[in-house]
């Protein structure tokens, strides 16, 4: 018996030390420092307060996307009609500024038309038992058509000075964008953790039956995560249009890619179950930072974007290759 | 001398990061023998398997095959299939969206002169097995949409399709099946031996291991104990040799005087199952037992609120209940552990600390913020508790033994101190020694003032464990025997209900 203790004990030590050293947070910190101190080194505009705020800018309008986005996937969902949500929001938020609705009001209908989008996509997935991607996938085209007619396919501009002021601004160093950013991060870090809401998640991507056996309602669970990450996509839209000034009927378009890679580079399996916040803000640290130490090297756009989509495979091999070590 | 024998396993040594599942395991296997493989869950059978069927790389060892007089050392799952190793694992692993007929001719499909797929050809084959393993399905009929038993035995079917196999390896394969299949199965085994195929069984069941094998290798703790012919033995020697200790009588354990009634339903009716009714008393262990398609776990699914109930209706302490979902059931009282704890017991890729308190988050949280100290100090107390053989509550659930991960759906329930237990087969995949423990959790439980439901398709442990037995047929309540009745019957007499066709007028068998 006193043998038995010991080896467990002795199992229990290497499991933490693997896990320690296998934590996706950890090797993705050790590649953002290298490529930070890579680029601090080899090029002389990248250690600029001008180019590390516009990263932390960049960073956080995906970087909100994504961790709405990593709510789905750990529901064993995917949600392809994020950045369609984004661009709509961006729109109601610069319709209505533009029309003379005040700010609070014109972000108010901005978000509630995104829980809307977000609630519709709950309806396909949990009504009509449509496969999270298909079902995303209609919302996403509804929504890009909604878009091009509401705008009539043009720009709308003419946002009140004090909303766009807030987001080119700064406390204490740090973007106001990023701010919000982290602020959602940590909110939603804490929900994963302390909320029975969070939990319940996990065990949704775990499998249906298994939620609905230990009366977890998969109807509420799945309602909540959506509106939820509508309500996200809603704010990433409004720090959008507050960024560049306007709504353009292509704002967000493509950040699905983005939001989705970095989810999956932070640790999150498309299988459900898993995932992680933090990972997910470091992903989407990594997958700006790669794109902008890039530029800073000179390296063409086009030949950028073959790279980006590299580092994801390959994220997702290593990923793998985890997997099967630690069986 | 050497041309009788089929599989030489020589040193055998598998070692995983931490653990060293196997500790060198030596023993060869003549041409027609069968083989009994027993030992606790974690005793390593299942990894000695993988490496036999190299689907797992032995750390140190050689496992050789005699094909006709050349050795072979299969590296892979598909060599080992060409030299003629089948085996029929334990988790049914057979392509769930696919027919019946494509799951037999799955990597070998009949193919016309065109080449594309015969399927007249393929359904025919399929029927020709079907009916010798005297199954009653449509070789059409998609996996998925048939009862788990059945599923089993079309696993266990398909080995008869690779005509050339030498070694046929049964993991647990007996696990879900009713009676009469174990007579189908143990039909075909004798088969496979008269041709002078060899079969590695494993199975908990020991009875099983003394009725259809000849000869028996005991393991415990990833290493050889001893090979024995089974007429040498007894099973009260292997349980020692298996486990260490003694294990007299698993099921002799201390009963109560059952209290008032607690539960009483009543000609209830849903999917598979007409006028059910029976009562359970506080205190008390009510078996059921049938066979599979008896209807016995869908009751407890509509009394649980998985399922709709179509009629009749549920009392709990006299006050008429019914439940729209389980999560009323479990706030009312209930505790239900499920047949197949891997699809809806357990999250398996989450770690035993979410499992052991998924049934109860709401009662270590306020306003749905959880208490992480409490979540923590739960898990670890049923750990000790319960004997829960875990590295860490952090530890995903996946990668437990069998008996371990039932202890933490037990624990998940005990959380919510439940006032009715049911358990559905709990102690299906579980070790003796695991099997002892579970025992024991239930006699705490009754000695506690708890009712217990047993769902069981092993009719020693319904009869053993039950205060009183209801015998299921066909979704009728066919029989139910009190504890003086259980006394006097035996397994046949229990077996016969079970297996009566039932008549209108004669929904009770009295005293047999």
């Amino acid at each position: 018996m006193a043998s038995n203790t010991k080896n467990l004990a002795e199992q229990r030590r290497s499991a933490n030390m693997k896990t320690l050293l296998m934590r996706t947070e950890i090797s993705m910190v050790l590649i953002i420092g290298v490529l930070f101190f890579a680029a601090a080194f080899g090029t002389k505009n990248f250690l600029t307060a001008y180019n590390l705020t516009n990263i932390l800018k960049q960073s956080a309008i995906i970087g909100v996307i994504a961790v709405a986005e990593t709510y789905i996937i750990i529901t064993g969902g995917i949600d392809i009609s994020c950045g369609a949500i984004v661009g709509m929001s961006t729109l109601m938020v610069a319709s209505c500024q533009s029309s003379g609705i005040g700010i609070f009001p014109s972000m108010i209908v901005a978000m509630v038309v995104a829980i809307i989008c977000g609630v519709f996509n709950a309806v396909l997935v949990h009504e009509f038992n449509v496969t999270a991607f298909v079902a995303t996938l209609g919302t996403q085209t509804i929504l890009r058509g909604l878009i091009k007619v509401i705008s009539n396919g043009g720009t709308v501009s003419g946002l009140h000075k004090s909303f766009t002021s807030f987001a080119s601004g700064s406390t204490l160093f740090v973007p106001n964008l990023a701010i919000i950013w982290l602020g959602i991060a940590v909110i939603c870090f804490l929900i994963l953790r302390y909320v029975v809401f969070g939990r319940n998640l996990f065990v949704l991507g775990s499998g249906k039956e298994v939620a609905k056996l230990n009366g977890i309602s998969i109807r509420k669970t799945t309602y909540m995560a959506y509106a939820f990450a509508g309500l996200l996509y809603g704010i990433a839209g409004i720090m959008l249009a507050a960024r560049i000034n306007s709504a353009v009927p292509t704002a967000g378009e493509g950040y699905e890619t983005n939001a989705i890679a970095a989810s999956v580079l932070g640790g999150a399996s498309l299988a459900g179950g898993s995932g992680s916040i933090m990972g997910t803000v470091l992903g989407t640290l990594l997958i700006i930072l790669i794109d902008n130490v890039g530029t800073q090297f000179g390296i063409d756009t086009f030949i950028m974007q073959v790279i980006t989509g590299c580092v994801i495979v390959i994220a997702i091999i290593v990923d793998q290759l985890k997997k099967r070590s630690s069986r | 001398m050497d041309d009788n024998v089929l599989l030489k396993i020589d040193g055998i040594v598998k070692t995983y990061p931490g653990v060293q599942a196997l500790k060198g395991i030596t023993t060869s296997i003549n041409k027609g023998e069968v083989r009994a493989l027993v030992g606790e869950n974690g005793a390593g059978k299942s990894t000695l398997i993988k490496c036999i069927m190299g689907v797992e790389t032995p750390t140190e060892g050689k496992i050789e095959i005699n094909c006709d007089g050349k050795w072979e050392s299969p590296k892979n799952a598909i060599e080992a299939k060409s030299f003629g190793m089948q085996a029929n694992y334990q988790n049914v692993n057979i392509a769930k969206n696919l027919s019946v007929a494509e799951n037999y001719f799955l990597g070998c499909l009949p193919r016309t002169k065109l080449g594309t797929v015969d399927w007249n050809q393929m359904y025919e084959s399929s029927q020709k097995i079907i009916d010798k393993f005297q199954l009653t399905v449509d070789p059409r009929a998609t996996i998925e949409s048939l009862p788990i038993a059945l599923q089993a035995m079309i696993n266990i079917s398909k080995i008869s399709i690779n005509e050339k196999v030498r070694l046929v390896i049964f993991d647990e394969p007996t696990a879900l099946l009713e009676n009469e299949k174990v007579v189908t199965l143990f039909n075909y085994i004798k088969e496979l031996k008269a041709n002078g195929v060899s079969v590695i069984y494993i199975s908990h069941r020991l009875e099983e291991i003394m009725e259809i094998c000849d000869t028996v290798t005991i393991m415990k703790d990833g290493a050889y104990v001893e090979t024995k012919n089974v007429t040498e033995v007894n099973k009260d020697y292997l349980i020692s040799k298996m486990v260490g200790r003694d294990v007299a009588d698993i099921y002799n354990i201390k009963h109560q005087e059952p209290g008032e009634e607690l539960l009483r339903v009543e000609k209830l009716c849903g999917n598979s199952f007409v006028d059910v009714s029976f009562n359970l008393r506080k205190g008390e262990i009510l078996g059921f037992f049938g066979l599979v398609g008896s209807g016995r776990s869908e009751v407890m699914r509509a009394i649980f609120g998985v399922d709709k109930v179509k009629g009749g209706s549920v009392y709990l302490r006299g006050k008429k209940v019914s439940f729209k979902s389980p999560k009323d059931a479990m706030l009312s009282g209930f505790g239900f552990l499920t047949e197949d704890r891997r699809t809806d017991g357990l999250a398996l890729s989450q770690s035993v600390e979410l499992n052991v308190n998924i049934y109860s988050y709401d009662m270590i949280s306020k306003a749905s913020i959880i208490n992480l100290n409490k979540e923590r100090s739960r898990a670890e107390d049923y750990r000790e508790k319960i004997g829960i053989k875990t590295p860490s509550i952090k530890q995903c659930v996946n990668n437990l033994s069998g008996g371990n991960q039932q202890k933490v759906v037990i624990s998940k329930l005990l959380c919510r101190n439940p006032e009715i237990l049911i358990f559905d087969e709990p102690t299906v995949g579980v070790d003796v020694g695991a099997k002892d423990e579970i025992f024991k959790i239930i006699e705490n439980l009754i000695a506690q003032g708890k009712s217990v439901i047993i769902i069981s398709s092993y009719l020693p442990e319904a009869m053993g464990m039950a205060d009183r037995l209801v015998v299921m047929a066909e979704g009728h309540v066919a029989g139910i025997l009190d504890s003086e009745q259980l006394k006097k019957v035996n397994e046949e007499d229990v077996l016969r209900i079970a297996s009566a066709v039932y008549a209108e007028n004669n929904p009770i068998v009295e005293a047999v």
